[in-house]
């Protein structure tokens, strides 16, 4: 039986929206390297867009003396991405569903929803200040 | 990011070049409001032509469903054109398919506020 390949990266930010690019630059060249399809590396690029956007501006409000740390973990079957911020947390049941009717005109409140939308499982720890999402290189029978 | 600015006839025609992420989305928000406040409450007709716009997040998706409810508001429309499978996926994933009217060409747009 042949060894598993594991890699592990590590992506600590100071909080600005200047650096996003820098998320994006990372999570596009392992997306690449792991040979998703195009359409899930475009998917997954956004949950992970996503979920720095989310811990750097409402988690660490934009203080660059607080870090979002992004973790890849690189699988041969899998990518795990955990991202970590040093906000107070939220309640995920207490963010609106941004597919309600009422909310659909809304201009903001869809980050989580395309995270979930877009990655295999998505789970919230620590009162959401860590996000760990995988995405699968073949998706599990349920 | 670059967005030049465009009329044709009462048309406002945005080309947008870059990916609507994060901070880029500022510029996009600011053109389309100086263009609604120049209005002065007249209707505005407005196409955001995505052509070259190869992603778009959350906060780009919520620019343009600002600009959408804003410039409805007038009785003014603003409309989609050239966009990308990843954009129209975000968009029905988003359940805003039936909210923007999107076009493969300037001219079907154009001729969508006659």
């Amino acid at each position: 039986m042949g060894e598993k390949t594991q890699w592990r990266i590590f992506l600590s930010l100071p909080s600005t929206m200047q650096l996003i690019y820098l998320i994006d630059t990372v999570i596009s060249d392992i997306l690449r390297e792991m040979n998703f399809d195009e359409e899930t590396q475009e998917h997954v690029n956004l949950a992970v867009i996503e979920a720095g956007t989310n811990a750097i501006k409402h988690g660490n409000k934009e203080d660059i003396n607080k870090n979002a740390t992004l973790e890849f973990l690189i699988e041969d079957d899998k990518l795990t991405v955990v991202v970590t911020d040093e906000g107070p947390g939220f309640e995920r049941e207490d963010v609106a569903n941004p597919l309600e009717p009422e909310n659909l005109l809304k201009s903001s409140g869809r980050g989580l929803f395309l995270m979930e939308a877009c990655m295999d499982e998505v789970v919230y720890e620590a009162k959401g200040t860590i996000v760990k999402m995988v995405k699968y290189k073949q998706r599990p029978n349920l | 990011m670059q967005i030049n600015l465009r009329n044709k006839g009462n048309v406002i025609i945005l080309d947008i070049e870059g990916n609507l992420v994060g901070p880029n989305t500022i510029a996009l928000k600011n053109i389309i409001d100086d263009q609604i406040r120049e209005s002065a409450g007249e209707p505005v007709f407005m196409i955001l032509n995505m052509e070259r716009v190869q992603m778009m997040d959350s906060s780009g998706l919520g620019v343009i469903v600002a600009a959408y409810a804003s410039i409805r508001r007038n009785n003014g429309r603003v409309v989609l054109l050239n966009i990308g499978g990843n954009i129209r996926s975000l968009i029905v994933m988003a359940k805003l398919v039936t909210i923007f009217d999107r076009y493969d060409t300037e001219a079907e747009a154009i001729a969508s506020f006659l």
